[in-house]
């Protein structure tokens, strides 16, 4: 009997809840959202405790991601990118750096650019660019995400580059099991150079200060240093597979036992799906019993309501960067 | 739904919002700082509107106010959450 009193009283418009469901009342709905906070603070803060349970699932293929790319390129008539392993060890440099420095950002914390891992991985670039994704459940959406951002999309529409690198690494990430994608475009000076000798390749500080997703375009130097026209050594059969046997090329399905995201997102459409029903239920019987009482529209939370719907339906996880 | 007939113009321009807020959502997806920008100039559009309506009803009391408050802050805390973790 008290069970189902209570469930009238937080449901139904009665005399006991002042003709309006108890759990539409302002007090109940500011509860229900400090509630949502404390769950998000408990998230944020869970992995700083060291309980380690939070996690993306992802599948994520390098061969998919070079598809994909190449795809929209064709599409915006340009030619083909190139799998370039020199380019895939810098990708993975990158990612491995990110993980081991605990960093979410193009520039290192200790200042380390990105063009760096290029040139540590042999790759003697005229043009590069990065880009930058994670927590993507597969790659399609990664690739979906960089085109809807005009800078990253102009990385991978951009006619400079011939060559491509990806790595997909994971690892944790402030607490977190994180995937990774690390995707490097590129175009070497030996594919570029003129018979000539040419200024020495570097990066100026302007170019530094801004490397988001951009391609920074090589300036010549004041003092050019003469440099050999001659093409980069062609990787070995073997440093090819030892790169393929290093990186977590394939795919990768870590195994996730609570998604922040996932979790968030459902707990989120729940609330908001039962909300949407006893508002329904609430202006149905207060207009049948012809209820006179001081309340907001009905039709007008719903559709604010119906909105976060729609909105939290279209959320997907992952970043770009 | 007769008031709501009566008071179409209200309700259009209120949904006005909602499309406009919901397309801004998708087009500006890869940008999630954005996102929180378009969210709160909608929960505070919302309950703008509230208030405008209500007084041009001659209902507009304190209590109906923070009502409008109370669901325009669940609603952000809501997608703010998504969006966060996402």
């Amino acid at each position: 009997m008290f069970v189902i009193e209570t469930l009238i009283h937080y449901l139904i418009p009665h005399p006991s809840n002042n003709h309006k469901a108890k759990l539409l009342h302002s007090s109940s709905l500011l509860i229900i959202a400090s509630l949502l906070l404390f769950f998000q603070l408990t998230l944020y803060l869970l992995p700083k405790t060291g309980i380690k349970i939070l996690g993306y699932a992802s599948r994520i293929s390098v061969d998919e991601i070079v598809r994909l790319t190449n795809e929209k390129r064709a599409q915006a008539g340009l030619s083909p990118v190139e799998f370039n392993p020199s380019l895939s060890t810098a990708a993975k440099a990158k990612g491995d750096d990110m993980l081991a420095k605990d960093y979410w950002a193009h520039v290192a914390p200790d200042g380390t650019q990105p063009w760096k891992f290029f040139t540590d991985a042999g790759y003697k670039y005229r043009y590069a660019g990065e880009n930058l994704a994670r927590d993507f459940s597969d790659a399609s959406t990664a690739v979906e995400a960089w085109m809807a951002s005009p800078t990253h999309r102009d990385n991978v529409l951009s006619s400079k580059y011939k060559d491509i690198g990806i790595a997909v690494v994971e690892g944790d990430l402030a607490g977190v099991d994180t995937t990774i994608i690390v995707e490097l475009f590129g175009t070497q000076q030996a594919d570029t150079l003129p018979p000539a000798p040419i200024a020495q390749q570097g990066l100026t500080t302007q170019v530094a200060a801004t490397p988001l997703a951009t391609s920074p375009v090589v300036i010549p130097t004041a003092s050019p240093t003469v440099i050999p026209a001659s093409p980069t050594p062609l990787p070995t059969l073997v440093a090819v597979l030892q790169q393929a046997i290093a990186s977590p090329i394939p795919s990768m399905i870590p195994s996730v036992l609570i998604s922040p995201f996932q979790t968030t997102r459902g707990i989120s459409l729940f609330v908001v799906g039962f909300l949407m029903l006893v508002l329904i239920l609430d202006g149905l019987i207060v207009s049948r019993r012809r209820i006179a009482r001081i309340a907001g529209r009905t039709f007008a939370h719903l559709s604010f309501l119906g909105m976060i719907l729609a909105i939290a339906l279209i959320l997907r996880a992952g970043k770009i960067l | 739904m007769k008031h709501i007939v009566k008071h179409l113009p209200h309700y259009l321009s209120l949904l006005g919002i909602f499309v406009v807020g919901f397309l801004g959502f998708l087009i500006f997806s890869y940008d999630k700082g954005f996102q929180i920008a378009i969210l709160a100039s909608i929960a505070i559009s919302y309950v703008a509107w509230g208030i405008i309506h209500h007084h041009i009803h001659k209902d507009l009391y304190l209590a109906v106010v923070i009502e409008y408050i109370a669901v325009a802050i669940l609603g952000f805390v809501i997608v703010f959450s998504i969006v966060f973790q996402g």
